[in-house]
């Protein structure tokens, strides 16, 4: 084993994103190379030029149906130029995060199958808030999109980060609302994370990764494969704390993120559907086995554990600002609740001109009446 | 030997002539009465033998029988008292048939011939028409408000024989005996802090608006109540004659001068029977509270705690300003027409801020279904009461005094009055025709329609009170303004929704 070293300019973590691309290279495998040589040697090691470590030389002897691993791997270094691979990772924004890195996300350190790197687009920061995994199928209803819009919006707007998989439909959907409510989402997606799949979600993408993070265990170029799907579903599933099953068919994708999650231990909750939908058969189905319903976005904020009232959602607030006599009138009922008759004594004003004032801050929603004492409403007790 | 005396009976509030007849005939001494006297009627025979007997007359040991004629009414009360002795001393030959052509008796006797009064004398002298009457001394300033010819005032049997034999004249008594003391109105300057429910005084002066006080115990619902006649214009001379009349017979002490000018303020126990309200019950028909309270203030501390029998036979004297009382053999028709004060807690703990109230959701609807039905509906102003806090209590600067709110109200009854009925009367098509409202008074309207905060009778009750408020404005407009219906609004609290849990009741 040697120090850190740098070829022709090329730093170590271009190898990691050479080795990560090699056909049948896997989470376990790459970590069981990675763990005995550094990334370069391991890539020369793979390339025939360096001698493995005893338990990497019984990996390359091993076969992948039927196939041996090392020669196929030493075929495939040998078209690979490391460089190339650096620079297209460079183009992309993609930051190389190998496990052990401190950068790598605490979520996933104690992972029983833990990504042996990540290709990252965005700021990993986001995944340190509260995080809720919003999946489904992608052959969504018109309600199932807009139910997963909703509460992707209302979970960014909590302050929550969104964690999806950027496929179409349900997934999509509960992104594009957290980016509506500039929330900041995760994405896991299921090939490289410099070509947007599918296509359309081309700028969703890019919003992703600029308001929050777009990783991959895959390098840039790979494809999306449909074996690749799976395992991206297990880094779904490990990031979330809750995760919610907005719509999924009997036999749905989702369903093996909801195994993946509960293998995990990981709170799954899903939204109840009509029986005669087929798009909610796998989420009916789950809240027959007994996962939580979601009947509104507090729901989740509660088996989150989170103040619902409070989440955050203060950023924003849509009443009017009061005017004039107002404001003199609103900072009295700061104080405690009071009455009419306590605005025209403490103010000095008339009943007709307290009883204007007190009536435009109830209708534009800062006081509430109630046997005619007047209370200041917080944002969150605004009835619509 | 034979006698015919002119008195009169009382029926309601009003009067009625009654010819006491007087025969002396042979026969066994023995003393009867027919013409369908009531008891106290007929326990005169004792009275009017000792009272002869007293000024060292003779009883005439003769038969003797006395008719109350018409027949057909029942005589009520001891006012007959003194035209039947009269009467069997004329019959008995001791006073001239001539001497009492031309004059009329009201008048209790006592055993020892004293004169003494009775309730109802002014309605009773008022139906003597032309005739001289001669009356208690304790009753001369009534019967001076009423009589349309002398009044003869005495005060012992004695001195009316001395008078009818002219053996004297009729005695000089000093009016000013007769007087009762007058208590005080009190004064709205007494009143600390309060602005709103002083504003809805004004208002209900102002626009004959019936108002519903809703506050805890202690929170000055009937210390604010009774100041309300003391804002109300004076009676004018119809209204005060007929409150008089009403008073006197009710038996109420009289002001001096005898005339009801000042609105009267009756605040009847909420255990009050429902005869002792509305009038009735004896064959007299002895007017009711409501009755004695025409052209004044009404008030129902407790609203809720009344007998609902009794809020719902106030519906007619709400609607119409009379009370009909029906019996058997008589009918009579009162004179109510006053302004209704209701007081009640929000609810049976007295309620307060918001959190304190102690009650559950049941009991409140409970207390208040009490409240809820038509009668609810007469009120105008349902104004929410607070109990005044310590600061106000010991620095509060009192408000405006009575007379200064009472030229205000004045000045807007002077208004409304050129229109027509009070702005509490005015129907549905009055308002759209004397209360245009303005296009920001209409948003509003419909804004509170439908958020379902109004109902369509509240949206009348709004239009009238605020009506009022545009007559009470330091430059009274035409139309009604924003800032009008929004006062009118804030003096409409709503029953029942003192916590945020129990359902809103639509006012």
């Amino acid at each position: 084993m040697t120090g850190p070293e740098v070829s022709d300019g090329v730093p170590e973590e271009a190898y990691v994103a050479v080795l990560a691309g090699l056909s049948g290279m896997g989470p376990r495998r790459l970590r069981a190379l990675l763990s005995h040589h550094v990334p370069s040697e391991a890539h020369a090691v793979v390339g025939g030029s360096a001698p493995p470590h005893p338990s990497v030389q019984r990996l390359l002897d091993s076969r992948r149906s039927g196939v041996h691993l090392g020669s196929t791997w030493r075929a495939e270094v040998a078209r690979v130029d490391p460089a190339e691979v650096w620079s297209r990772c460079v183009r992309a924004g993609v930051m190389v995060v190998p496990y052990g890195s401190a950068r790598y996300p605490t979520a996933l350190l104690h992972d029983p199958v833990p990504p042996a790197v990540l290709f990252v687009r965005g700021d990993l920061t986001v995944l340190d808030r509260r995080r809720v995994g919003v999946i489904g199928t992608r052959n969504a209803t018109r309600n199932g999109i807009a139910t997963a819009e909703a509460l992707g919006a209302d979970l960014a707007a909590a302050g929550v980060t969104v964690v999806s998989g950027l496929a179409s439909g349900i997934d999509g959907a509960a992104h594009r609302g957290a980016v509506r409510a500039s929330g900041s989402p995760a994405a896991v997606v299921g090939n490289g994370p410099d070509r947007a799949y599918p296509r359309q979600h081309g700028q969703l993408w890019e919003e992703v990764a600029a308001l929050g993070v777009l990783m991959s265990e895959w390098p840039p170029g790979v494809a999306p494969d449909a074996f690749r799907f799976p395992m991206r579903n297990r880094i779904l599933a490990a990031l979330s704390e809750v995760l919610v099953v907005v719509e999924s068919r009997e036999r749905g994708g989702s369903l093996l993120t909801v195994r993946e999650a509960a293998d995990r231990s990981v709170t799954v909750m899903a939204v109840p559907g009509s029986p005669r939908s087929r798009s909610s058969a796998g989420t009916n189905q789950l809240l027959c086995d007994g996962v939580a319903p979601v009947t509104c976005t507090d729901d989740i904020l509660m088996a989150l554990g989170l103040d619902t009232r409070r989440a955050g959602r203060a950023a924003f607030d849509p009443r009017p600002a009061p005017l004039g006599l107002e404001v003199a009138v609103l900072a009295r009922c700061r104080r405690d609740p009071c009455t009419i008759d306590h605005v025209v004594d403490e103010l000095g004003v008339t009943v007709a001109e307290a009883a204007m004032a007190l009536a435009r801050l109830e209708r534009s929603g800062w006081l509430g009446e109630s046997g005619g004492w007047f209370e200041v409403l917080e944002p969150w007790a605004m009835v619509p | 030997m034979f006698a015919s005396v002119p008195s009169a009976t009382i029926l309601g509030a009003e009067g009625y002539p009654v010819v006491v007849e007087v025969h002396v005939g042979g026969g066994l001494p023995a003393f009867s009465m027919v013409g369908l006297p009531d008891e106290s009627c007929r326990e005169a025979r004792d009275r009017v033998r000792a009272a002869i007997e007293s000024t060292d007359r003779s009883w005439p040991q003769k038969r003797i029988v006395v008719n109350l004629a018409p027949p057909r009414h029942r005589k009520v009360g001891s006012g007959l008292d003194l035209a039947m002795a009269v009467g069997v001393l004329v019959a008995a030959g001791d006073i001239e048939p001539t001497a009492v052509r031309g004059l009329g008796f009201v008048g209790e006797l006592g055993l020892d011939g004293s004169v003494r009064g009775v309730p109802g004398v002014a309605p009773m002298v008022g139906v003597l028409g032309e005739l001289d009457v001669v009356v208690p001394v304790a009753s001369l300033a009534e019967a001076r408000v009423a009589a349309r010819a002398g009044v003869r005032p005495v005060a012992h049997l004695s001195e009316v024989i001395a008078a009818l034999t002219a053996e004297a004249p009729w005695p000089d008594h000093d009016e000013s005996t007769t007087t009762t003391p007058h208590d005080q109105v009190p004064d709205l300057a007494d009143v600390r802090g309060q602005p709103v429910p002083r504003r809805a005084l004004e208002i209900a002066a102002a626009g004959g608006h019936h108002l519903l006080f809703v506050g805890p115990p202690g929170s000055g619902k009937t210390m604010l109540a009774q100041r309300l006649p003391g804002i109300l214009p004076p009676l004018d001379r119809e209204t005060a004659l007929r409150s008089t009349m009403v008073h006197s017979a009710a038996g109420i002490p009289l002001p001096p001068g005898g005339l009801v000018r000042r609105p009267p303020f009756r605040s009847p126990h909420h255990t009050s029977s429902l005869v002792s309200i509305v009038g009735g019950g004896s064959s007299a028909m002895r007017p009711g509270e409501a009755s004695i309270a025409h052209g004044g203030v009404l008030l129902l501390d407790e609203l809720g705690e009344f007998p609902v029998g009794v809020l719902d036979a106030l519906r007619q004297p709400l609607e119409e300003g009379a009370i009909h009382v029906a019996r058997a053999n008589s009918r009579a028709v009162l004179p109510a027409r006053f302004l209704l004060v209701g007081a009640t807690n929000p609810c049976p703990c007295g309620g307060g801020a918001p959190g304190e109230c102690q009650c559950d959701d049941v009991r409140r609807q409970r207390y208040l279904r009490r409240l809820s039905g038509p009668l609810l509906d007469r009120f105008d102003l349902r104004v929410a009461v607070h109990r005044p806090g310590i600061d106000e209590l010991i620095d509060g600067r009192g408000g405006e005094s009575s007379a200064v709110v009472a030229r205000r109200v004045e000045r807007a009854r002077a208004i409304s009055n050129e229109r027509g009925p009070l702005n509490g009367q005015l129907t549905g098509a009055e308002l759209d025709r004397w209360a245009p409202l303005s296009d920001g008074a209409r948003a509003r309207l419909r804004h509170e329609m439908e958020r379902g905060r109004l109902s369509g009778r509240g949206y009348h009750r709004i239009r009238r009170v605020a009506r009022t408020l545009a007559d009470l404005d330091p430059e009274p407009v035409e139309i009604v303004s924003e800032s009008h219906v929004v006062e009118a609004l804030s003096l409409r609290t709503r029953l029942g929704s003192s916590a945020g849990s129990a359902p809103e009741r639509v006012a």
